[in-house]
């Protein structure tokens, strides 16, 4: 399954760190080293080296692109930091139709210079802090009414996509324009709701008496425009979001490079690692998840569902897909491939037109989306061709012992090390260019669900993953998180601030791992976390 | 260009096997990269920390405040003169904002404080509707909108008006609802870059100061020095970037027919030239390692002609040259960038500014990063 290395450049790498490691005044390891232990390239020919230390690790366009590719790639990464404001901006149309509601004003601020975002600071003891435009996470919400499982998708459960909550939408708009609100004079700027974040600590020890103090966020809802001032729980419960068939989920940004890879694995290849009854008995199940597709819709495909890549649930199957939903959705800027407003036909919408005379939301003064078929095409591509970076201290030997102990703990169970992605391939609905293809790519992971415990769980269904069940994330670039962005943290809802945290909060399929790493003695603890810095 | 990284990349692929070693001396001569340099960085990053970085926020803070002062003076004696004192002010703020965009990582980024002061573009119609609604013109309720009527070029637009015919405003036209406003944003504003400063010296809600990580690599911010140094050169590389490509290349448009005034960064104040110029006034504060004027301290200069002396002078004499091009771009005829943009012959001194402006982000892209590979430090 693992296929050999890749260039010219890195076996030479190899060999010369093999043969000048051989001291002769040293025994020769007798351990077996995993194939990707000194592995430099993790993106194939796309991977960069020249920022691949420091800030601008995920921000670097793919090194195999044609001129013109590069080309569309650089207005794409223009238009990934155009700031979007309300509409009618006279002077600068082009830039208008945020909102009404959303949770940021553009890809950037959610996904810091192509990485996650900050993780919201609350000192210790202070009180709950408000999400503002500082805040790259947002609540996913949904009903699920409890007579209803979803296990077999047609089109009258809508392949069992979450069920968006009467009045709201499927994801919680905590922003809004200046005048989204009807009393927008008394809450200004402010979405469908507030959200309120607080963290509660608890001790976790490890061999030889090492504590490590793990904090888990606590999302609160207050101020609903359909309840104003109420707060969840304190009085009355009369909002929609306070009924008890509202599920909420936590979704952090994630990094954004290397995804048209991630698109151009096969298919087959994701399904031959599932195991979804866990018939080898390793404790670890793994399976994909199938989600409307809506590039298949577009074209009237009877049966709209593909397997699901992205999103912390994979419940999107492209870049394509994703990248356009959460501008219709993350910033409300309407375009081609969603044409109306996530909230359109909720009464927060009608109000706001009926009360602006703004009768145009959901499209430019020329009728047609907000964001036009140009831009969504070049940001698309942007994020469909950022450079994988390269990794760093190969050859370092704590560095080889964590590679080792990666794969001693089995933690390549669900990250998978490698694949190699094949040729004549369509991405998000086109053809794939060359970049892309022929490529063997180190992204560490299966690309599939499993279940991860109570620990992390939203218990918020999502197509169908259950609400235990994430994506195994990558893990290429993972060592560069705070160097491209000091503030982020890891996993779905930013709770990790090291990679020892998020490795601790590791449970259900992955709880096996989890003992084994928490049992390793303080020196081999540190190697497995140096290998993931050096990814 | 794209040779030029394969070079590289081999070559850094080469030494990466050798750095594989350790300490070991038993290197295979032959593959060794024969033009390695050394150089000890830590002076030049703790002086770039504190006497450029950390100096310039302290001084942004200063500037800050004393806009803030400036338009509680307004507020309270609305003269023309004391108009006239806070836009002077505004423009004194703009300095040290415009030279630290040379360094644009770590807090400025991580804790949302370059879209609070410095988003662009406004939403000018809702800013108006704020004006018109008393209730809410007060910091408390402006710091929870939209950055978008929040920072520099909202009190640049309340200070200078909508910029289209001149950048004077007569005191006669600044309402009591806008010099209200302009101070809560001035105050919102002056918060911001003390948490700039604070965040770097001094660390908020527990979090590490930032010096720190950035002064002692080998964290789980700055894996090594030679993270930090790449860190610097590619902020560098950055705002150059952005002048040229962005800053400039926007409005300029591909010819005279197609030029767009909307997206003159400082438009309502006339100051966009002096904004590009402190641009690159801060790579050159970078490189040099001190603030123009002041005693020679280790900078980016001093790392690069550890490698290549040559190199070294010629980037710096690419950074004044490029200063020296946006600097003349008004010509005899004294023309704002806004105006020079739709003159022919301004046009051309455009275009002068724009060709420095690539050939220095080549030099410090390609040849200062090159270096990179080459030193003994890495």
């Amino acid at each position: 399954m693992i296929k050999k290395i890749i260039s010219y450049a890195l076996c030479a790498t190899t060999v010369l760190a093999l043969v000048g490691c051989n001291d002769a005044t040293k025994p020769l390891q007798q351990k077996t080293y995993p194939q990707y232990t000194d592995v430099i390239e993790l993106g194939g020919a796309t991977t960069t080296h020249e920022t691949s230390n420091s800030g601008h690790g995920f921000s670097t366009p793919a090194l195999n692109l044609t001129s013109s590719q590069l080309e569309q790639h650089l207005a794409g990464d223009a238009d990934f930091e155009l700031s979007f404001t309300s509409a009618p901006n006279v002077q600068h149309p082009d830039m208008d139709g945020l909102g009404p509601v959303f949770n940021n004003v553009n890809c950037n601020a959610c996904h810091q210079r192509d990485g996650r975002p900050s993780t919201v600071v609350v000192a210790k003891g202070a009180a709950p802090v408000l999400l503002t435009h500082a805040a790259g996470i947002f609540l996913r919400i949904s009903i699920e009414p409890s007579s209803q499982q979803c296990d077999k998708q047609t089109a009258e459960n809508n392949y069992c996509a979450p069920i968006a909550v009467p009045g709201f939408s499927d994801q919680l708009f905590h922003r809004g324009v200046l005048q989204a609100r009807h009393d927008w004079t008394s809450n200004p700027s402010i979405g469908q709701a507030d959200v309120y974040l607080s963290y509660q600590y608890s001790d976790f020890t490890l061999e030889g008496g090492e504590i490590v103090t793990l904090k888990k966020p606590i999302f609160e809802v207050r101020n609903p425009y359909d309840a104003p001032n109420e707060v969840f729980n304190q009085g009355n419960n009369n909002s929609r979001l306070f009924q008890d068939d509202v599920k909420f989920g936590a979704r952090n940004g994630m990094p954004v490079f290397g995804l048209g890879l991630l698109e151009a694995i096969a298919e087959q290849d994701i399904l031959a690692l599932a195991d979804p009854d866990d018939s080898n008995k390793d404790g670890i199940s793994g399976r994909a998840n199938y989600v409307f597709d809506k590039i298949k819709a577009m074209a009237n495909d009877p049966n709209p569902v593909s397997i699901g890549r992205f999103g912390w649930k994979a419940n999107t199957p492209t870049v394509r897909q994703q990248s356009l939903g959460a501008l219709r959705g993350d910033m409300g800027v309407t375009n081609p491939m969603f044409t109306q407003e996530s909230v359109a036909r909720t009464p927060l919408h009608d109000d706001y037109l009926a009360r602006t005379n703004w009768q145009d939301t959901g499209s430019g003064s020329d009728g047609a989306p907000e964001a036009s078929a140009q831009f969504s095409d070049d940001v698309t591509f942007y994020v469909e061709t950022l450079a994988v970076p390269a990794r760093r201290k190969i050859g370092d030997s704590e560095v080889r012992q964590g590679a080792w102990l990666f794969e001693q703990l089995n933690c390549t169970g669900c990250h998978t090390p490698s694949f190699t992605t094949p040729t004549n391939i369509k991405i998000g609905g086109l053809d794939a260019i060359a970049a892309l293809e022929q490529q063997t790519i180190y992204p560490f992971t299966d690309m599939l669900l499993h279940d991860m415990g109570e620990g992390l769980a939203d218990g918020r269904r999502d197509f169908l993953a259950s609400g235990n069940e994430w994506k195994t994330r990558p893990l290429w670039g993972i060592g560069l998180t705070r160097t491209v962005n000091p503030g982020a943290g890891w996993l779905h809802d930013g709770r990790a601030a090291t990679l020892e945290e998020a490795i601790l909060w590791h449970g259900g399929e992955a709880l096996a791992s989890q003992q084994q790493y928490k049992e390793l003695s303080k020196e081999d603890r540190a190697a497995v976390v140096s290998f993931l810095m050096s990814l | 260009m794209k040779q030029q990284i394969k070079i590289s990349l081999l070559s850094v692929a080469v030494a990466l096997g050798l750095a594989a070693c350790g300490g070991s001396s038993n290197k295979t001569p032959e593959k060794v990269e024969p033009t390695t340099f050394d150089f000890a960085p830590s002076a030049m990053i703790t002086n770039l920390s504190n006497d450029v970085i950390v100096a310039g926020y302290t001084i942004l803070n200063d500037k800050a405040e004393a806009l803030h002062q400036a338009a509680q003076t307004l507020v309270n004696t609305p003269t023309q003169a004391n108009l006239v004192a806070a836009q002077e002010a505004w423009i004194a703020a703009r300095a040290p904002w415009e030279q630290g965009e040379s360094h644009i990582f770590g807090p400025i980024d991580a804790m949302g404080i370059d879209p609070a002061l410095d988003s662009w573009p406004l939403a000018t119609a809702d800013l108006n509707v704020v004006l018109a609604t008393p209730g809410l013109i007060n910091a408390t309720a402006v710091k929870a909108m939209n950055t978008d009527v929040q920072g520099y070029h909202t009190m640049e637009y309340l200070l200078f008006g909508d910029g289209l015919t001149d950048n004077e405003k007569d005191i006669a036209e600044l309402t009591d609802a806008q010099s209200t406003y302009l101070l809560a944003t001035a105050e919102i504003f002056k918060g911001y870059t003390q948490q700039l400063e604070d965040a770097w010296l001094v660390g908020i809600d527990g979090v590490t100061p930032y010096q720190e990580s950035f002064k002692t690599a080998n964290n789980a911010i700055y894996g090594s020095n030679l993270a930090v140094i790449e860190e610097l050169i590619t902020g560098m590389v950055g705002i150059i970037n952005e002048v040229g490509t962005g800053k400039i290349a926007d409005p300029f448009g591909a010819d005279i027919g197609s030029i767009d005034t909307s997206k003159v960064e400082s438009q309502y104040s006339w100051n966009s030239l002096e904004d590009f110029a402190n641009n690159i006034t801060g790579v050159l504060n970078v490189y040099n390692g001190e603030f123009t004027g002041e005693a020679d301290q280790p900078g980016i200069y001093d790392f690069v002609a550890a490698g290549d002396k040559v190199l070294a002078d010629r980037i710096k004499a690419e950074i004044v040259q490029s200063i020296a091009d946006i600097k003349a771009i008004p010509g005899t005829t004294n023309l704002p960038f806004r105006q020079a943009i739709a003159d022919a012959d301004g046009r051309v001194r455009i275009q002068t500014a724009i060709d420095s402006l690539a050939k220095l982000e080549k030099s410090l892209e390609i040849d200062a990063v090159a270096l990179l590979k080459k030193w003994s430090g890495k």
